[in-house]
């Protein structure tokens, strides 16, 4: 992990306010891996403050890391107009990684909205191991436009199945009614793969896919978000309630968690909490 | 460490050695409670060692577990907080976090509460008997629940005999680390000094709170939480100078939004003898580090010889 300065060498839109940043300058990133993230703030003054967690969409050897997001606040939407050559601060690679690709696995990666970087990067790595025909990509969102670089996930030559609640593309639904589909195919297909599902994407999204694994008795890695500062376990603020310990912290825990290790979060937190309770 | 300060004085650097509530620091700016860990974590970004001190994050008698999430949300130009005092407890902390501390070379102060007055004096005790812990800062913004959750620091009196029975049994450097949630913030730091205290801490976070409206949840699980960041630093300044005017016999370490060197200046001038930087350490991992590198060049640009000439410096005509 390291804090250096990077710059924007091209910010490309994607229509339906998401966008790929690349930067230049990321030598120290080079071999991060799928899950990881950085912590990122541009030139922007005092407002807004924090930097803004993004997982890795790819990196490379030379120094150029990419990264997706969606305009959904003030440090996005400043993001998104930062020109190329605009000065960034970089925190990172941060967190842990999803399982590496095998070769006796077929791995379900399960991709809703702006969840997918962690998964791109999954199936890129598939690809290099030459495992992408042991992968499948589940991608989601609401309209065609909360899915893209569908291109680049086909030159990846990974099985690619989209859903659209509104059905302009791909299934009617959620990426979990897919998901669903595609455990019937396997189990009809009699095959004796062992199958993994790995994750990310809304919270909701997230549970439904645990719940899922958890009634097939699968293997199941989530990757989660939460509000942080600071990315390196140090203002506590993305603590997740946890089976083994009462909490684990999303930076450095995670950001990916085996799937029964966090769903109690979706039952909620029952510590009594101590209101006005400062640092 | 003298060696060092000789050779920058021989090369005409101003002076950034000072003194504050019976501790020397090479320089005034330390990092602030809960914003930098047990320091470690920050070992890999920023040199430990050139910093004036550090303060650990809030140690209580046993381990506590935090709050539930959400636990922060940003603000304009700052945060809001609600971690509930998470921490590894006493014995943890001595056993995992203080023998890295012992060899960082920077000033130790460990911060500490309780939730009744028995606690705070011995947890205080115990820390205090620690080789490698330079100094106390007791933080009494935790609520007394014998006294149905108030905070201890917010009543003068409450407070006062809170100092006292720490004072007793404490025999290093103790510092208060003083709640802004006041009508009086004098009252509370005259009844630290008149108690034994040897500084006060100026402010804690500010209380606060934020709704989502697409939701009408509050954005944090508690409600209420603490403000920190930039967007309070005004009314830290203000509490500052109001303590400094009040010549209450101990020095006040400023702290609240402090984003750069001016912004540390701006607290000398206002009365405080040295600083600590907080939410700042998440925006920028290092910029303490880089505080006290504008500091000295506000002085070699002000022909500052010694950095203490300007505690208290706030030029106001009459």
């Amino acid at each position: 992990m390291r804090y250096f300065d990077a710059r924007v060498i091209e910010n490309r839109s994607l229509g339906g306010g998401y966008f790929v940043f690349r930067l230049g300058g990321c030598e120290p990133l080079a071999g991060s891996r799928p899950g990881q993230f950085v912590m990122l703030r541009g030139d922007w003054g005092r407002d807004p403050l924090l930097p803004r967690p993004l997982s890795l969409l790819s990196v490379a050897h030379d120094g150029r890391a990419d990264l997706l997001a969606k305009v959904v606040g003030k440090g996005t939407a400043l993001m998104e107009r930062s020109p190329p050559g605009s000065r960034v601060s970089v925190l990172g690679p941060l967190g842990n990684s999803f399982p590496e690709p095998s070769s006796d696995v077929t791995d379900l990666l399960v991709a809703g909205g702006v969840g997918l970087p962690p998964l791109f990067m999954q199936a890129e790595s598939a690809a290099r191991l030459g495992l992408a025909s042991g992968s499948e990509m589940l991608y989601g969102g609401r309209t065609s436009r909360d899915l893209v670089l569908l291109g680049e996930m086909r030159g990846q030559g990974i099985a690619l199945h989209l859903a659209t609640e509104d059905g302009s593309l791909g299934r009617r639904g959620r990426v979990t009614d897919e998901l669903e589909a595609r455990l019937e195919h396997w189990r009809a297909a009699a095959s004796t793969r062992r199958l993994r599902i790995m994750a990310c994407g809304p919270r909701a999204m997230l549970w439904a896919v645990g719940r899922i694994a958890q009634s097939c008795d699968i293997e199941c890695y989530l990757s989660l978000e939460e509000q942080m500062a600071c990315g390196i376990g140090v203002c506590l603020g993305c603590a997740v309630a946890a089976q083994t310990r009462p909490y684990r912290y999303v930076c450095k825990d995670g950001p990916v968690f085996p799937a029964s290790e966090v769903m109690a979060h979706a039952t909620a937190a029952s510590t009594s909490p101590n209101e006005g309770g400062q640092q | 460490m003298s060696s060092s300060l000789d050779t920058r004085e021989a090369a005409g650097a101003p002076a950034l050695l000072t003194n504050c509530g019976g501790i020397g620091f090479h320089n005034p700016v330390l990092t602030a409670s809960g914003t930098f860990g047990y320091g470690q974590e920050f070992d890999a970004l920023c040199s430990l060692r050139s910093l004036g001190g550090l303060v650990t994050k809030g140690i209580s008698p046993s381990p506590r577990l935090g709050n539930p999430p959400p636990r922060i949300c940003e603000t304009a130009a700052g945060m809001l907080n609600s971690i509930g005092l998470e921490n590894v407890g006493v014995e943890a902390f001595a056993r995992e976090k203080l023998p890295f501390l012992r060899a960082c070379g920077t000033r130790v102060l460990v911060n500490f509460f309780g939730t009744t007055f028995d606690e705070y004096v011995d947890c205080g005790a115990r820390l205090a008997a620690l080789d490698g812990v330079d100094g106390l800062e007791m933080n009494v913004s935790c609520p007394n629940i014998k006294a149905g959750g108030i905070e201890f620091g917010r009543d003068p009196s409450v407070l006062s005999d809170l100092v006292k029975a720490c004072r007793a049994v404490i025999r290093k450097p103790l510092w208060v680390k003083l709640t802004p949630n006041t009508s009086d913030i004098v009252a509370l730091a005259r009844a630290c000094a008149d108690n034994g205290a040897d500084a006060v801490s100026i402010i804690n976070t500010i209380t606060g709170m934020a709704i989502d409206v697409r939701t009408r949840r509050p954005k944090i699980a508690t409600v209420f939480g603490g403000l920190s960041g930039p967007a309070i630093k005004p009314v830290a300044l203000r509490m500052v100078y109001q303590v400094y005017r009040a010549k209450i016999g101990i020095p006040i370490c400023g702290i609240g939004g402090i984003q750069d060197g001016n912004d540390a200046i701006e607290f000398l001038l206002a009365g405080a003898s040295c600083v600590q930087v907080g939410t700042q350490s998440f925006v920028d991992p290092a910029s303490a580090e880089r505080i006290i590198r504008e500091m000295e060049d506000y002085c070699r640009a002000q022909g500052v010889i010694d950095v203490r000439e300007l505690v208290g410096g706030l030029a106001i005509s009459q």
